[in-house]
């Protein structure tokens, strides 16, 4: 299969070398099984990413399957099933919003602590105000996450 | 709120344009249009695309060091509010600003000058050149030649003159 390479976002033609049809770009998006890349100092993900063994989503809390920034995502990682909040796509977003060159993921548990202790990739504003919509008094609390983070865009 | 710079071109990026990207080595890249992004895209360096400041910096067209830019550096040490440096800050600004806008403008003048100068000496010698666009050579001949004729007449004459003065002339035997 051919791919014109001058293009990068948009239209693609494909050929087979006789006829030509049309594809559209990559969406990037995060779906049931998308690897995802931890950026927290957990045990569990330090360990899954020097391996080699990203951890794959398997569930988008989202009336939609495409998880958007800020998103509650069930992942698949060393064997376990654990909680992790999207902070970074690789998709083109909004205005004011920064995309990142990989899909960023925070493992957390279920009242919203992380289980790591510090994040040194740069974290979004932009989730202050999601995760605060997303937090419910007496709920779980999402917004700790911005705790341990280091460094903000 | 800040107004950033541009990785790309280096102009400023107000809020709400443009589009902000942080590679996996923690460095963020903010680009003021689509124009700049996808030249990044592309892998193009800002210091060789002509149309960007970085070229027109690197290539010595306008004015790099100087010690007005010095104001603008980001400095890492957080600084504690103090009402009267914002305020003395905000005259500083709109002053430096002021003279680093006509320092800039000096120098690129000087710039431009030179080619001034080229040109009037480019423009003298296509002159010179291409005179006879301008006044005919045929104008005047008849007058020149006739002028060059009668010259040449004053010319044999007055050597006709050093002739006679050369000769000692012979008045005769003088009887006492």
């Amino acid at each position: 299969m051919l791919m014109n390479s001058g293009i990068l976002n948009g239209s693609r033609s494909v050929s087979n070398g006789l006829k030509y049809f049309h594809t559209s770009s990559c969406c990037r998006e995060i779906q049931k099984m998308t690897k995802l890349r931890v950026v927290d100092n957990s045990e569990i993900g330090k360990r899954a990413m020097a391996e080699g063994k990203p951890p794959k989503c398997i569930h988008v809390y989202n009336k939609t399957g495409i998880g958007k920034i800020g998103d509650k995502v069930l992942v698949a990682i060393k064997g376990e099933k654990k909680k992790g909040i999207l902070v970074g796509l690789k998709q083109n977003q909004k205005t004011k919003v920064p995309k990142f060159d990989s899909n960023n993921l925070v493992l957390i548990d279920e009242s919203g602590t992380p289980v790591g202790t510090r994040i040194h990739v740069p974290i979004p504003t932009i989730l202050r105000t999601i995760l605060k919509e997303k937090t419910q008094s007496k709920g779980a609390d999402y917004t700790k996450i911005l705790a341990i983070a280091s460094k903000f865009v | 709120m800040r107004i950033e710079t541009c990785y790309f071109c280096s102009c400023k990026i107000y809020p709400g344009h443009g589009i902000q990207f942080v590679r996996n080595d923690c460095k963020i890249f903010r680009f003021c249009r689509s124009k700049c992004h996808s030249a990044f895209k592309r892998k193009k360096n800002p210091r060789k695309t002509k149309w960007t400041k970085a070229y027109r910096k690197a290539a010595g067209k306008e004015l790099q060091v100087d010690p007005s830019f010095e104001f603008e550096k980001r400095r890492n040490m957080p600084m504690k509010y103090d009402r009267q440096t914002w305020t003395r800050a905000i005259d500083a600004i709109k002053k430096v600003e002021e003279i680093k806008g006509k320092r800039s403008n000096h120098y690129i003048m000087q710039r431009l000058r030179k080619g001034r100068e080229l040109e009037d000496e480019h423009d003298v010698k296509e002159v010179q050149r291409d005179l006879a666009l301008i006044r005919s050579p045929a104008a005047g001949l008849k007058e020149r030649k006739a002028a060059e004729a009668n010259a040449e007449d004053m010319q044999e004459s007055s050597d006709e003159e050093e002739d006679d003065d050369m000769v000692v002339e012979d008045g005769g035997v003088v009887y006492l």
